[in-house]
Formats: C-alpha cells, structure tokens, sequence
C-alpha cells in the first residue's frame, strides 16, 4: 500500500532541480516524480484486464484503487500544469482504463438471479397492476370477440387464424380428425404436431418479444397484437365448442397455455407499461418516465421469457405424456396457482425494513 | 474550473474524426473516450452472430446424432436453445465481462454507462432486449422479403431504415436500445507512455543550449502550435534536413523573427530547443492564469477589450 503513496508535494523535486545540471520542465519534474507508479498501476490494469479482478491479490487490488485514484489526481494536475500531449494522453487512457476495471460489477451471477427472483421480479409485479391489467383485458377481450364471432359465423375463422398454424385444424375437418388432435398419438402424425408445437414456441415467443418492444409507441401496437392473439385463442375454441370438443380443448390448451397465455399478457403488460410512460408521463419528463418505467418493464420480459420456456418444455414432454384431460387441468391450473403464489408472496419484506430500504 | 457538463453536449470531434465523449466518473475528473465506430460495432454483431449459430449449429449436431430423445423434445431443445443464444447470451456475456460480448472483444470496442456510474444489470438487459426489435426482427423479415407482400415489403423496408437512421442521426451513436438504457459503446482505451520531449531532446543533456530564445520570440504562438510542434518531433518517419523540417524552421524563424541563422544539420536540434523554450514559457504562463490556445491570442485580446 505504501509503496504506491506518492508525496504530494512538488516542491520535492527541488533537490533535483538544484543538483541536477539542467534545470528541468516543472511537468518533466512533475512525470519523472510519478510515471514509476503509473507503470505499476499500468501492470495492474493489464492483468486485471486479461484475468479479472481475481487474478489479483487481495494487496494488488488495495493497490489498484489507490493507484487509480492517484492516476486520477495526476491527470487533473497535468491537465493545469502540462502542455505535453502524450502526457495527458496517457493518463487519460490509463485512468479510463482502470476506471473499467475498478468500476465493474460487482455482483456474482448467481446472487443477481436468486435477488432478481425472489425479490426483483414479484416486486415490480405487484408494482405494475394497472399494465397487467390491460395486457389480460386485451387478451381476455380478444378471445371473447374471437368466441363470439367464430360461433355465429364459423368463416370468420379462416380471417383470423394464419393458414401455417391452423395446420388442418379449420372447421371443415371432421370432429373424429380434431380429437385426434387434441389426444394426439405420435404414430400417424408425431412429426407434423412435433413441427406445430416447436412452431407454435419460436410464434409465441416471437410474437411475446414484439408485443413487448412495441408498447414504447403508446401501448397501442402491445394491445393489438394481444388482442390478435386472444382472437385466434377464441376462435380455435369456438371450433372446437362447435365439435362437441369443448372439455376436451380446454384441458388441451390449459396445460401448457395457462402458463403461456399468461406470458404473452405480461410481455403486453410490460410494454404497456411502456407505452403509458410515454402517454401519462406525469411530473416526469417523456424520456425519464420512459427510462423508469423501463426498469419494471425489463422485469417483466424476463418474467414473460422465464413462463415461456416453462411453457415450452411442459408442451414438449408433458402435453404427449399427459393425455388424460382431468391431469391436463391439474398441471395447467397447478402451474397458474403457482405463478400467481410466487409473484403475489415472493419477495415480501417486513413493513419496518421496507420504511428503511425506501 | 471545469463545470460537469450535462452530458448531450459533452461530444466533441476528435483530431482523427472519431468522436470523443467527456465521461465523468465518480472521482469527479473527466475522462476522454472514443466513441465506437459503427463500422466496429456492425462488425462485432456479425461476428457475434457468425459465433452463436456456429454454437447452436453444433450442439443442435451433437443433440441429433446421439439421438435418444423423441423428435418432439429434440426440436423443442434445439429452438430452446436458440432462443438462450439470442438476447440472454448477449445479456450474460456483457455481465461477465463488463460490457462486451465475444465479438466486441475481438473488436475492442464495450459498453459503458453514459452517467459514470458502474454499469448494471437493467441497463446490460434494457440495451439487448431492444435488440431484438432493432436488429433480430427486421434482419429476420429481411430474409423473407421474398414471399411478402408488396405493402409487407415496404414496411420492413422502413422498419430497417428507422433503425439504421437513429445511431446515424444522434452525435453519440446510440441506438434506441442504448438510449433506453442509457449507455455508449466506446473503443477500449489504449494507453502508450510516449518519452518526454523536454527530457530526450539531445541538446537538453548537454548544458550548454545551442541556441537562446527571447522572451519576444517566444510570445508569439500558444498551446496549438506547441502541439502540432510536437506531432512534428514525435513522428520518426521524419529524417533530419529534409525538406519538411527545413522548411518548418525558415517558417518560425521568420514568425517569431529569430536573428541568428540556424546552420544546415542543426535544424533538429533548434525545433528540440525551440519546442522546450515554448513549452517552458507557455506552462509558466498558464500557471499565472494566461492560457494561450493558439497564436491568435494578441488578436482575441484586442476583439474583447473592442467588446469592452
């Protein structure tokens, strides 16, 4: 620690100046004084910089903060006292250099996910209740005019629904082909329903990350797009109703689209959440709102990301697995008690600590 | 002193035509740093690209030909794990390693944090979310413009243009993902300790100075003409007595209206002395408060006592 302590004052140089035959630059004096304990700090920020900080001992890394902070106070020096351009310009490359590796974070990654889980997440979703409930309304909206419209009129479904995902399920095919469907038996069509489900993820995911980055334009295309999504939902079911299968795509859909329909909501929620910063900015100005909010908006898209891997793997092993539709209801609805138990309990904190952490 | 500027007017160009940016970290000094090239920055995203599809390319390989699985949950784990390579891949790396992903390290460029502060996880995650909508997507529909259709076509085509717009129209080249964020790509810092030119010069060794400058003659130019002097004696391209150099001399002789002929062969050695005077003078003044920028100096004087 002490070796890297430089004296401060720069009349020390005056034995040099007195001895020495050629009196010298008072910024010559000046680096001469110091450039030892750049060259340290140098050495320092270069293994730091090929193995990270714990390439270092516990005493180089004491060293790095103080040489840092001696660099820094260097540079400001130099910058009044030096007209030498390679002076100042090392410095200044130097100090950025151990700025980055002084400033770095911090934070393992494994203390950054279990903090993001068991606090960051359920937190900011308890925060945005007004985004969650528009993403669910323009959801539940959707798939209700879906509903409605496919059973009063079943050619309204060949308006909503994409013909790469109906795959043959349209309102033409036989109610026999449909059940077959639903209760799908790898033998005669693993394939095509294997291709549908890995369809339908990378489509949900796809669409869950535009809903999400659209919100900024005012919330307006996130609802949209949701709204689109619920109409296809609706419409599928009506379909389905009309066939006599009604059970039978419930329990179908709720295994793995409690979980995934929620996702896509909460990616809605998110960017709404943007959106509405952009709207209803209040004392903030547009960009600072938008800029806070993001903060439980980002929150959020994990959130969405997280629920749809879930989602991905129950329909990729468990929707095969599981053909009782009784058990597709447990897990599905089993799956949806347990999100809303870990984002309405988790991360909780006594009145007092929280009165502190504000 | 220097007042911590509000930081969107903190961007400055650079000798070389980069773009510095005035970062101020915690320690209250400014710092200069480059601001990344796009150049750099598309380069880095391709490569990060090239890389993760190699990754995905592999393991999807290694998935298939040990086989086991049913081919349900080989598709559902191959498209898995491209999505794990997409934004959370970019998200961990910057994490890991401070703001730069696989190809911004071999591109030597990084994140940091516009306000100074260290970089942290929401601004890392904030930046790489967007860039699903500013870079995957549209790069994505680029692919099919094939089978869209016309109106289709134009709006991806727009899509594509907004996005290239916005790090082209803002002075720090931030997309809309950095911007939300709040961050700035910028060059890793180089450092190279160059000699000190009042020490090495050679006549700077021996006591007696070949030549000796007046007060008068050293009143003329300022900080500018010190350090493209500099530039001058720092590049070793340079040879003694050729043209440039000769020609360099006559010019300050002429300006600072030295009498003494400089000899043929000493020319180097009176620019080396000459540059030390200059400095010396220009520091001692700068100590008493007269920064002198440049050789107008005599003129911005006279303007402002005018204005007075």
């Amino acid at each position: 620690m002490t070796d890297l302590r430089i004296d401060p004052r720069i009349d020390s140089g005056a034995t040099l100046h007195a001895g020495g035959p050629n009196d010298l630059l008072r910024s010559a004096r000046f680096r001469l004084e110091r450039e030892a304990h750049w060259r340290q700090l140098d050495g320092l920020v270069t293994r730091a910089e090929k193995g990270g900080a714990a390439a270092l001992t516990y005493d180089e890394v004491r060293n790095l903060a103080a040489g840092y902070r001696q660099a820094m106070n260097s540079l400001s020096v130099a910058r009044d006292i030096s007209l030498d351009r390679a002076l100042v310009a090392y410095l200044e490359s130097l100090c950025a250099r151990a700025y980055l590796v002084v400033y770095a974070p911090q934070e393992s990654l494994g203390g950054l996910m279990s903090r993001l889980l068991l606090r960051g997440i359920p937190q900011a979703v308890r925060r945005s209740a007004l985004p969650l409930f528009i993403g669910f309304l323009a959801l539940v909206l959707g798939a209700f005019a879906g509903y409605r419209l496919c059973s009063s009129d079943p050619s309204w479904f060949y308006t909503f629904v994409p013909p790469g995902m109906a795959d043959l399920r349209t309102p033409d095919a036989s109610a026999d082909y449909l059940r077959s469907t639903i209760y799908g038996n790898e033998r005669h069509e693993g394939d095509g329903l294997a291709a549908f489900s890995a369809f339908l993820f990378s489509h949900n995911t796809g669409i869950a990350v535009l809903i999400f980055a659209l919100g900024v334009f005012m919330s307006v295309p996130s609802f949209i797009l949701t709204f689109y999504n619920g109409l296809i939902l609706g419409a599928f079911f009506a379909m389905f109703r009309q066939k006599g299968l009604g059970y039978d795509v419930f329990a179908w859909l709720s295994i793995h689209g409690v979980t995934e329909l929620a996702a896509i909501s909460i990616a809605c929620a998110g960017g709404a959440g943007l959106g509405l910063a952009v709207l209803l900015p209040g004392a903030r100005t547009r960009g600072d709102a938008l800029r806070h909010q993001a903060h439980d908006a980002v929150k959020l898209a994990i959130l969405a990301a997280l629920m749809l891997v879930v989602a991905a793997f129950i329909e990729g092993f468990l929707r095969q697995l599981v053909q009782d539709p009784i058990w597709r209801l447990t897990i599905g609805w089993g799956m949806g008690v347990f999100w809303v138990g870990w984002l309405l309990l988790g991360g909780r904190e006594g009145k007092a600590s929280r009165g502190t952490a504000q | 002193m220097r007042e911590p500027k509000q930081s969107n007017q903190s961007v400055s160009d650079g000798k070389n035509g980069e773009r510095i940016q005035q970062f101020i970290p915690p320690e209250g000094v400014p710092i200069a740093l480059a601001i990344a090239s796009l150049g750099s920055r598309l380069g880095a995203q391709i490569l990060d690209i090239i890389l993760t599809a190699l990754v995905i390319l592999v393991c999807a390989l290694a998935i298939v030909f040990t086989g086991g699985l049913p081919t349900n949950a080989t598709t559902i784990l191959i498209i898995l794990l491209g999505f794990l390579l997409r934004t959370p891949y970019y998200v961990l790396s910057e994490l890991i390693w401070n703001g730069r992903t696989l190809g911004k390290r071999i591109t030597g460029i990084r994140v940091i944090n516009v306000d100074g502060r260290r970089l942290t996880p929401h601004q890392v995650t904030a930046r790489n979310l967007m860039k699903e909508v500013e870079i995957f997507t549209p790069v994505g529909l680029l692919f099919t413009i094939g089978s869209q259709s016309a109106l289709e076509a134009w709006l991806t085509v727009l899509w594509l243009l907004a996005v290239v717009i916005v790090p082209l129209a803002n002075r720090r080249r931030q997309r809309i993902g950095d911007m939300i964020a709040g961050t700035l790509v910028v060059d890793n810092p180089r450092s190279v300790l160059l000699s000190d030119l009042a020490l090495t010069a050679p006549a700077a060794q021996s006591s007696q100075p070949a030549f000796e400058f007046l007060p008068e003659h050293l009143d003329i130019y300022g900080k500018y003409e010190l350090q493209t002097l500099e530039d001058v004696l720092r590049d070793t391209t340079k040879k003694p007595n050729t043209e440039e150099i000769v020609k360099i001399v006559r010019t300050i002789t002429r300006r600072i209206r030295y009498e003494e002929p400089v000899k043929p062969g000493q020319e180097l050695t009176f620019l080396n002395e000459f540059y030390r005077a200059q400095r010396e003078h220009l520091e001692s003044l700068k100590l008493f408060g007269k920064a002198r920028e440049n050789k107008y100096h005599e003129h911005t004087k006279t303007e402002a006592r005018k204005l007075v």
